[in-house]
């Protein structure tokens, strides 16, 4: 097999995955950062946000691409009703409450996108679309977006966390919250920017995911572990270690066919977190272990 | 002259337990006091309860002309009491100007006076502010975290043993840091486990045994006290 | 044949509810006692279904096996290979929060699933394994379900007398402490990593025990059988809605949902067609959200405290109104 080979089979569908896990990674790792709990319907809010498009690409008419902004915001308002509704009450309790009354979310999200949109497998849109060449790398056009957004929405969340006041208090509340507390800072309102940008990244993922495959209600689910596996093989807490994570195991699950049968692509995500959970849990970028 | 502070027959802990029986001291404007006493003699509950993190069942503490005894401890933070806990006390993995500027977050407006005020007070601070505050010695994260408590300018400065784990020459550092800000206009209460440094340093302390008031007084007379010495002092 | 029916739907939720108490015994191990969180139930099941129907069928020339073993040799295999799963998972993910469990056993049964369904020399691949023998099976319909309901309910008492032994004996005291107290917990340093682990791989063969039962009970296997995050979800609720860390609790939740469960879906089974697969659907948001408001309104569940409970009021409603035919319509299926 030459060079090129392995990039157009192997690392560059990879890396447009890995785009895809990293987008959700980020808020799982801002979650646990954050929030301090593991949210087990983190892959099905995907799903959720991904239908979400679908049905104003159906309902509307617009191209994809148009449809997504319209999904963050619903997916980030969805986040921010869960978190208000079914975790808010549960924050004095044991975290790990929280953990299972995410588990139950993760049902409910995806039994509504069951009942609403059915369960068979839709696409945004029809038709096989042909890569481009770019100097002997394929690439179509849709993985190019998928990549973009990667880079403008982590790159606008960096600015957001390094930049501004409550970006800043973010990062306070996932450092130190006692002293977050102390000085003055507004612990509701940073869970809510939270979510808004969990929810909203999350919807994103789901949307390239559809928008690079097909959507389907299980695809968010199949999402979870990848995206966990991620966030701590970048370090919880570390936006930079989730994309970093994300890529890693994107790639690591293309190339992993090389090696082993295709059916257990699925297993390179779970052989990666257990291996960074025995050697080193704090991640690459040495997050958080809680 | 009135006291900023006066905590009035205090009695209250975590939960159901009561921690202080009783408990009376204040703090006057511009003037250090320490709280010294053995452990486990309520001292940190004491200062503690200043900040409504716990549960009072008697009595009452006034604060600047507020009864304040029932506050949130946001509420307090904005009335112009800080506290710097013990230990955990900075962001560690913020740079120190942010971690000032998160002890100044609830202040409107321009923060340029704050700033020049710690970086006057603590210059070496100064020099580092783009540091990660976790990358600090613990002297200077004890810097960092009264800078921290400063931003918001308050009347009152509540330190949790800051001395705790330093040498001796930071012990005396953060003393005359102590004494520098008292002299902004500052008032300190804080809790020491060095009984006798803190006071020499301070101007007036309380020795607190088992929940109670045992003895007050200017630090030299606490210090003289053959009583004091022998049950707190260790001699 | 009314009343036949009746008997026999009756005995079959009863079989059910009994495999269900098993893996909630399990899970009130793990989570009721020791705080550790297992999102990958449905795992564990499975390992222990296909380890008995390895073991206890006929030999087959497409696959690994059988060997034609002793039932009762099946189930021991089940809750060994379910512990032997269990013990590298719990080995490196219970040093830390049970947060990282719980991700990590949602991939365990991911796993595992995907193992059951790519390694056909093992499980025969979709087409599951057939042929599994069941105790008592070769005599007629009802009075081989009547014997099976007692094999299993004798596997299920023994488990509860001796899970509750466990309980009040200090290893039980030590893991509540253990589980309560974060600090006391460090204290303890590596000894405590390993009761967790001894917890975590006890509940495990529970419910390696409950997939073997169920795979014998069902006479076949396959890998549609459980629809994992369901089978995992409906222990979940069973036991937190019956009182997590107590074990009556925990079997008293088995029959309290399982019965809500066959009921609502007798109901849907009542729609039109049009609707039934969204019913379908809709039932898994009820029992979602029945969750949610049990951890919101009754956190401790029904039965907090260690009390005189007498089961045999509850499971009697399950004659209401129920249909033979119509429970067995769906075949082999666990979360039905």
């Amino acid at each position: 097999m030459d060079l090129f080979e392995l990039l157009n089979f192997y690392v560059i569908p990879g890396i447009v995955l890995g785009s895809i896990y990293a987008l959700g990674a980020v808020g799982i790792t801002l979650i646990f950062a954050i929030l301090r709990y593991a949210h087990l319907a983190h892959g099905d809010l995907a799903t959720f946000g991904a239908f979400v498009a679908l049905a104003c690409v159906t309902a509307m008419g617009v191209p994809p691409l148009a449809a997504l902004p319209i999904a963050i915001l619903v997916t980030a308002a969805i986040a921010v009703g869960i978190d208000k509704v079914f975790y808010e009450h549960l924050r004095e309790r044991p975290k790990i409450v929280t953990v299972m009354a995410s588990l139950g979310i993760a049902l409910m999200l995806r039994s509504v996108v069951q009942v609403v949109w059915g369960v068979d497998t839709q696409t945004y849109s029809r038709g096989i679309v042909r890569p481009e060449d770019y100097f002997g790398l394929r690439i179509r056009d849709r993985e190019l977006y998928t990549v973009a957004a990667l880079i403008v929405l982590v790159g606008g969340l960096q600015l957001f966390l390094t930049r501004s006041k409550w970006g800043k208090a973010m990062r306070a509340m996932s450092d130190n919250p006692n002293l977050a507390l102390l000085s003055g800072i507004d612990n509701r309102k940073v869970v809510m920017l939270t979510w808004v940008i969990a929810g909203g990244l999350c919807a994103a993922s789901g949307f390239f995911l559809g928008y690079n495959t097909e959507i389907k209600s299980m695809m968010g689910w199949h999402m979870l572990l990848p995206m966990f596996a991620a966030a701590i093989l970048g370090g919880v807490g570390r936006v930079e270690g989730a994309v970093l994570g994300g890529l890693i195991v994107g790639i690591a699950e293309e190339l992993s066919v090389l090696v082993i049968p295709s059916e257990y692509k699925a297993a390179m995500a779970f052989a990666i977190l257990l291996f960074m959970l025995l050697v080193r849990p704090t991640g690459l970028l040495k997050g958080k272990v809680l | 002259m009135n006291a900023l502070l006066s905590m009035e027959s205090l009695t209250g802990g975590y939960g159901d337990a009561d921690i202080l029986l009783d408990v009376s001291l204040h703090v006057n404007p511009d003037e250090i006091v320490a709280i010294v006493g053995p452990n486990g003699a309520g001292k940190s509950t004491a200062m503690k309860s200043v900040f409504g993190l716990l549960t009072i069942r008697g009595g009452k503490m006034l604060f600047d002309g507020d009864d304040i005894t029932r506050w949130a401890p946001n509420r307090i933070v904005q009335r112009g009491i800080c506290y710097v806990p013990q230990v955990d006390n900075i962001f560690r993995e913020m740079s120190i100007h942010e971690n000032l500027e998160m002890g100044g977050f609830l202040r409107k407006g321009d923060l340029s006076a704050a700033y020049d005020r710690v970086y006057t007070l603590f210059p070496d601070l100064k020099e580092r502010r783009r540091t990660p505050a976790g990358s600090l010695s613990g002297g200077q994260r004890q810097m960092v975290a009264m800078g921290r408590a400063l931003m918001l300018d308050p009347k009152l400065l509540l330190l949790d043993e800051p001395t705790a784990g330093l040498s001796p020459r930071y012990m005396e550092q953060i003393f005359q840091i102590c004494r520098d800000v008292r002299d902004t206009g500052v008032a300190i209460l804080l809790v020491e486990q060095h009984a006798k440094q803190a006071l020499a340093f301070a101007d007036r302390g309380y020795v607190l045994a088992a929940g109670k008031n045992r003895h007050e007084g200017s630090g030299a007379d606490l210090l003289a006290d053959r009583e004091v010495a022998e049950m707190f002092l260790g001699g | 044949m009314e009343f036949l029916g009746l008997v026999n739907y009756a005995l079959f939720t009863a079989i059910f509810i009994a495999i269900y108490a098993l893996l909630a015994l399990g899970l009130n191990i793990q989570w009721g006692f020791a705080g550790l969180f297992n999102a990958g139930i449905a795992g564990f099941f499975a390992v222990g279904a296909y380890t008995s129907a390895v073991l206890t069928t006929p030999a087959d020339d497409g696959r690994l096996g059988g060997f034609d073993l002793h039932f009762v040799l099946g189930w021991i295999g089940a809750m060994l290979a379910a512990a032997l799963v269990a013990w590298p998972i719990g080995k490196i993910c219970l040093r830390f929060r049970s947060d990282y469990l719980a991700i990590a056993s949602i991939g365990v049964a991911e796993i595992i699933r995907l193992v059951i369904k790519s390694e056909e020399v093992v499980t025969n691949g979709a087409r599951g394994i057939s042929g599994i023998p069941r105790p008592a099976g070769d005599i007629g319909y009802t009075e081989s379900q009547i014997a099976y309901l007692v094999i299993v309910l004798a596997v299920l008492i023994a488990a509860y007398v001796l899970v509750e032994r466990q309980f009040n004996a200090p290893w039980g005291r030590m893991m509540r402490a253990i589980r309560d107290n974060e600090d006391a917990a460090k204290a303890m340093g590596k000894d405590v990593e390993f009761r967790r682990l001894e917890a975590f791989i006890f509940g495990a063969a529970l419910m390696g025990l409950g997939g073997a039962l169920f795979a014998h009970f069902n006479r076949s296997i396959t890998p549609e059988a459980i629809d994992p995050m369901v089978a995992t979800f409906l222990v979940w609720i069973m036991l937190i809605l019956g009182g997590s860390g107590n074990n009556r609790g925990a079997i008293l939740g088995a029959a309290v949902v399982w019965i809500i469960w066959s009921v609502s879906e007798i109901a849907t089974d009542r729609l039109p067609h049009e609707y039934a697969i969204q019913a379908k659907y809709i039932r898994l948001f009820l029992i979602g959200l029945m969750l949610q408001l049990v951890l919101r309104f009754r956190p401790e569940g029904l039965l907090p405290e260690p009390l005189r409970g007498d089961l045999r009021g509850s499971r009697r409603t399950t004659k209401s109104g129920a249909d033979h035919n119509q429970a067995r319509s769906t075949g082999p299926e666990i979360d039905l």
